[in-house]
Formats: structure tokens, sequence, C-alpha cells
């Protein structure tokens, strides 16, 4: 530059001084004076539209007074806080309300949410996604509904990497942001130290950081950082908002970020700049496909009508089953098992009494028909009353000249009989289940003809005899070594007291006395104590037994043989026999018959 | 919460990750694990009127094939040389740290003397810590095995800095 040149604006300036000297003169401070006397109403005038106009311009007029307005809130609730209430008292109603309804509406929302997602199919694939990726299911919830989504926002001093602030989406703060701040700058420092500056003579900075489920957004001031934490795919206008709340904060902490202590009280405020940057995108859900799937109503539907046929068969079979289980309470049948297969398939294992109404009977006069029966069938001797007056039927077919009459479970037979008829009648009745005085009366059954009476005592003693022989065939025979009186044993014994008890009767009227001789007797196995006494004892179980049928002991006589020392029959002979011994009334003779 | 960043530097295998690790959730390892890079930690220290929020740095050993690296220590509020009394060594290269740590930080510094449980070195026990008195703003003989004044150590930096 010329000498000249500098002079000249040397001049200029000192002909500007001049000239300001000359409009103010000394006294500039009277113009300043007047213009501060009027300021208040000079920027009075213009407040509101400079604050609006500033507002519309960058929106920092909101930043600026957010602070100071929560702080004049805090002051106005922790100094004066009646005149606070006084004013809000009469929103208080509405602002409840609202409340409770923006509560209720929230907690419907999210109830619904979570049955959507834990209860539809769509919720359960994404649980068994989520855990076979190994990342938590809110996690991969929002990585399936947001095309993006900021998760964490960090405000990070760049000289300590101390963390200044940071916000969360869910407010849920689940890392530890200060240790995240601390190695990010870490890192970025050993990236910068690392590599080569570039062309600019700039340190490299690390802008991007991918992990499986984040991108971390960096975006580095002089001062301070700003990183973003983003599921899924961010799209610029992330990295653009980062840009932009990075500088405001630049241009409002200035003088807090320069002087940064390691106090981040300052950085409070911060929060709603951050909260900005909390950006996401839900993806657009796929149009629903309205084909009616007619395959799947149709499987539906088959399912439906299998489901109906398997209850209406089952309910079929439990009535046949309750239906066939009646059969048990017909007299003279017992039902041991009865299985329902099918409707034409039934299984049935049953005890009949032969008298008792056979089953295809029963099921013809019960209308039931079964194709397949398979019926296991035993047949045993039932004492049911019906039975048992179905065999006195039958027996007295034979003796018209008898009638029958039932009275409390007990056989009445009357009539006109000739007593050896009448001792075949009572025979063929003991064989068919009745027993004198327990369930048969006979004593009204009379002999026909008055002269019989005279000529029967010859008649009587030729019955006498005959019973006494009977009397004397019948022989117990014992297991070895055994004096147990089996039940078998038992039915002959009382065929043996219905002779005896006939036998007494004919004793009566033919004027004997008569004893029953029983005589134990037992093989040649074992020594011949032990024998006499196994052949007492035999013969002196068979006695109670008797006696508990209903015969005197006063009219028995017990012995015991011993072995039996005849050579064919010594090895088997384990038994009781039986004899009559009767004697005459008249002492005097004592003849036997 | 006011937050500080401290740094640990020294020689390799001095003790300076056990010294962590023992102040923030003590207990110590035997077993050795040599420190990559970095490793930050983070413990809040309750003095009388005030809390600390201290992020502990934890650089990586120094020795012949790893030269000491400035960039961990920008802005770090103070820095622990740590050395082994068990090598007089350890407390040489220490200090050479400590003059390289100076021309870029000028923060306190402080000295700790570790495995102070371990017999001393013959040379270490002539000379003591008075040379070095000058040199750091406190110094402290202290054992990550025992946890013999390592959250002494701690707390007297918390106030160092509080006073600051």
């Amino acid at each position: 530059m010329s000498k000249s040149t500098e002079a000249k604006q040397v001049e200029s300036q000192q002909q500007l001084e001049q000239l300001r000297s000359l409009i103010l003169g000394k006294n500039s401070h009277v113009v300043t004076d007047a213009i501060q006397k009027e300021a208040r109403t000079i920027v009075g005038e213009v407040l509101s539209e400079a604050l609006h106009d500033r507002q519309k311009k960058d929106g920092s007029v909101n930043k600026v007074l957010l602070p100071i307005v929560e702080n004049a809130v805090e002051d106005s609730v922790a100094h004066n806080s009646d005149r606070l209430v006084n004013s809000l008292y009469p929103l208080m109603g509405s602002l409840v309300r609202k409340s409770v309804t923006a509560f209720l509406t929230d907690f419907m929302e999210k109830t619904n949410q979570l049955i959507d997602s834990s209860l539809t199919f769509k919720g359960l694939t994404w649980r068994i996604k989520a855990w076979q990726a190994g990342v938590k299911f809110s996690q991969y919830v929002a990585s399936q509904t947001f095309v993006y989504r900021v998760e964490h926002v960090f405000l990070i001093h760049r000289e300590t990497g101390l963390l200044l602030n940071s916000v969360n989406f869910n407010n849920t703060a689940k890392s530890d942001a200060d240790l995240i701040s601390s190695m990010l700058t870490a890192i970025n420092d050993f990236v910068g130290d690392s590599f080569l500056d570039n062309e600019d003579g700039l340190k490299e900075q690390l802008e991007t950081v991918t992990t499986d489920n984040f991108t971390l957004l960096i975006k580095p001031g002089p001062n301070a950082l700003v990183v973003a934490a983003v599921t899924g795919k961010p799209p610029q206008k992330v990295s653009d908002k980062l840009q932009i709340i990075l500088e405001s904060i630049h241009s409002l902490y200035a003088s807090e970020l320069m002087q940064f202590n390691g106090d981040n009280e300052a950085f409070v405020t911060a929060e709603n700049l951050l909260r900005d940057c909390l950006l996401a995108e839900q993806k657009t859900t796929e149009p629903k496909n309205n084909k009616t799937p007619w395959f799947a109503w149709l499987a539906v539907l088959f399912f439906i009508i299998i489901l109906g046929f398997q209850t209406v068969k089952w309910w079929e079979n439990q009535v046949l089953n309750d239906k066939l289980m009646t059969l048990d309470h017909e007299s003279g049948v017992v039902i041991n098992h009865i299985e329902v297969q099918d409707h034409n398939k039934v299984v049935l294992d049953i005890l009949r009494d032969p008298d008792a109404i056979s089953v295809s009977d029963w099921l013809q006069k019960n209308d039931l028909t079964i194709e397949q029966l398979s019926l296991t069938e035993r047949l045993y001797h039932s004492l049911d009353l019906e039975i048992l007056n179905t065999r006195a039927q039958r027996i007295l077919l034979e003796y018209p000249e008898i009638t029958m009459m039932w009275h409390s479970k007990i056989l009445h037979l009357s009539g006109t009989l000739a007593v050896l008829k009448s001792a075949k009648l009572l025979s063929a009745l003991t064989a068919a289940g009745f027993t004198l005085e327990r369930n048969l009366i006979i004593e009204d059954i009379k002999p026909p003809f008055a002269n019989e009476a005279i000529t029967s005592k010859a008649i009587k003693a030729q019955i006498f005899k005959d019973l006494v022989g009977r009397i004397s065939t019948i022989q117990l025979e014992f297991p070895v070594a055994s004096a147990d009186v089996t039940p078998s044993m038992q039915l002959t014994l009382q065929q043996l007291y219905q002779y005896f008890h006939q036998l007494n009767q004919l004793a009566d009227q033919l004027d004997l006395n008569v004893g029953l001789v029983i005589i134990g007797c037992s093989d040649n196995s074992g020594s011949i104590a032990k024998n006499t006494l196994l052949s007492r004892q035999r013969g002196e179980n068979t006695g109670d037994a008797l006696n508990l049928l209903g015969l005197s002991k006063a009219q028995m006589y017990v012995t015991g043989l011993g072995q039996i020392d005849i050579m064919k029959v010594k090895n088997n002979a384990r038994k009781v026999i039986f004899n009559v011994l009767y004697v005459s009334n008249d002492e005097k003779t004592n003849n036997e018959m | 919460m006011i937050q500080k960043k401290i740094c640990l530097l020294g020689a390799s295998s001095v003790g300076k990750t056990s010294l962590v690790k023992q102040f923030v959730e003590g207990i110590f390892n035997e077993k050795y694990l040599t420190t990559i890079g970095v490793k930050i930690d983070k413990k809040v220290v309750t003095l009388e009127n005030n809390s600390l929020q201290f992020m502990l740095w934890d650089i990586e050993g120094n020795d012949r094939y790893n030269a000491f690296q400035e960039r961990y220590l920008r802005g770090a509020s103070a820095y622990i040389i740590v050395a082994d009394q068990t090598r007089t060594t350890s407390l040489i290269e220490g200090l050479e740290i400590h003059s390289l740590a100076r021309k870029v930080a000028k923060c306190p510094a402080i000295l700790a003397i570790n495995k102070s449980d371990l017999q001393p070195s013959w040379h270490w026990e002539d000379k003591g810590l008075e040379d070095y008195n000058d040199l750091f703003d406190l110094h402290f003989y202290t054992s990550a095995k025992t946890g013999a004044n390592v959250d002494n150590m701690f707390i007297e930096l918390a106030k160092l800095l509080q006073e600051s």
C-alpha cells in the first residue's frame, strides 16, 4: 500500500471526528442521556414485535426464556406457593379430570399393546425371535415397529469427556451414561491421535459407530459433543437435528462450556433441547390381506364337525352303558365288567343264575340292539327271592295239590300230600336253596287219607330206615392233616341236618329216640397218637358245625377212631362218617329196630 | 453433581487396575491382565460438605514397547503416578511419565507407591519418598491387595480438588 493512500485514510477519519464533534459537540452525553430517558418507551414499543420476529427467525427466544421461566416458577412455588395455589385453584378440578382421563387412556393403550404383543401370534413370534437373537423383547419390538428411533442422546464435554446431560426415549436409563460418554471420548481421542490429520490439518473424528443394536451418531463441536444412540436406520434428518441442537447449545451455553469445572448443574436446562432429538418414525403397517381365509375356515368347520361327532358318540355310549348297567338290577344277574367300545361293540362279563333272565331276552325286552356283543357268562346259584320263587314254582308244578304263599320272605306250603311225596318235595326244595324254619315252612302239608294215619306206621318206619340209610352213606372227606370243615362240607352237613330233622319227626311218631354218632377217622400217615387226635378233632369240628345248623349236642356223640388199618382204605381214610343210633322208648325191651 | 476426571499412569504391572478395582469394587484379584488402551470406572466420593464423582481413567502401562500417550490426559482434574515398591525401576519410569505429563496437564499430581504389603527393594528403603515431595502434591504408600491407604488416597485427593 502506498503512503499517499494511507495519508488519505487518516485524513478521512479525522474529518469524520470533526463532523461528530460539530454535530454532537463535547456534550454528546446529552444525546445519550436523552435516549436513555426514552429507552423504556422506545424498547417497550417494539419489544413484543422484536421477540416475535426473533422467535420466528431462529426459535432462540423460547430456548432463552425457558430456563428463566422455569426458575421463576420454581421461585414462585418455593416462596409464594399460596398465591400460585389461589391462581391455579379454579383450574385444578379440570386439570385433575384431564390427568385422570389421560392416565386411563394411556393405561388402556398400554394394556392393549401388552395384550397385542403378548397374546397374539405376532407377539409370540417376536418374543421367540428376540430370545433367539439374545436381545430384550422391548428392543426387538422397537426394531420391528420403528424404521428408526433415537433411544438415547448424550451431551458430552469435549475436553474432559464428562457427561453434561442425557435423555432417554422411555425415561428409563438402563445403561451408564457417565461411562459411555467417557469411553466414547477415549475412543474419539484414540482415533484422532492414531490417524493422520486430514487435509485441513484437523484431527480425524468419529462420526458414526455401529453396534449390533445401535448406531451411534456423533456430532463434535468445539467444546461439546452430542451423541445419539439410534435403533434402525437413522435418516439424514436425525443428523441435521443433532447439528442444529449442538449449535444451539454452543450459543446458549458458551460461557458455561468454557468455564466447565466438572459441575454439570448448569446444563440441566439443556434437557429440553436434547429431547428435541428423540425422533422416531413408525413403520407403515402392511395393508392387511382381506381375502377370506377359506381354507382356515374349512379346517375350523371340519374340526367342529369331528368334535361334535365325537361328543355325540361319547354321549350315546354313555347312555347305552347306563342302560346296560340296569341289567345288574335283575334278580340272579351280577355284572362283573362292562365296556362300551362303540354303540355296536360291547364287552360284557356277568354271573347269571340259570333261572334268571338270559341276556338276549333282556336286550330284546329293553329294545336294545347290539351287533357285536362279547359276552362272558358264568353260572352261579342265586338266593334272590325272585329266583327262589321261580324255582319253587317249577318244583311245585309236579305237586298241583300243594299251594304256596310267601309271607315275610318265608315260603309257606300247604295242602295234602302223601308222606313219601312230602319227603321228596322237601328234598327237592332243599336242593333249590330252601331251608326249613329259615325260609320254608311245610307244617301245613297233611297226609291225604285218614286210614293212611293208621297204616302209616309201617310206611313211616320204612321212611325212617331210608333216612337212617341216607345219613349213613354221608361221608366228609378231609385233606391231609386237616380237620377244618370246608364250605363244600357245609352243604353236605346242611343236607344231613335236613335228613336228621325229618328223622326226629318220624322218631316222635314211631316212639323212638335217635342219636347221631359222628366218627372221625384218619389215614395211616403220621404217628398213631397224632392220628387219633386228628380223627377226634375232625369229629368234633363236624359236630360243632352241625350244632351251628341247629342240631342239639345232646343228640350227637362224637368219637375218633384214629387210623383205620384196613389195607385197602387206610391210605385215604381221612373221613368223618355218620351213623344213627335209635332205640325204642320201651326201656324194658330196648331192642333195636 | 461435580465430576472429576482422574487418570492413573505408571509403568506396566505396577497395580493401576488393581488400585481402581479395590477402590471401586473393594476386591482384589491375583490374576494379572494387562490393560489395553484405557478402562474407565466411576465412583462417588463423599466428603463432609460435598460429593464428587470420580471418573477414573485407568490408562495402559508404559514400557519400552508402549510409549506414554498424552491423549487420555486431556481435561484431567488430577493424575496419579503409580509405582511398584518392589521394583525401583518402576519409580524411575513413573517419574519420566510424570515429567511428560506435566507438559500437557497443569493439574495436581499424586504419587502412589503400591504393593506396600510386599518387601520393598533395598534401595527404595534407604532413600524413601522425601526427595519427591516437591514433585507431587500428595504421596501415599498403598496396597491394592490389602486395601491399605487406597480409600484414604482418593479421599485426600477429593479434598485437594475441592479446595482448589
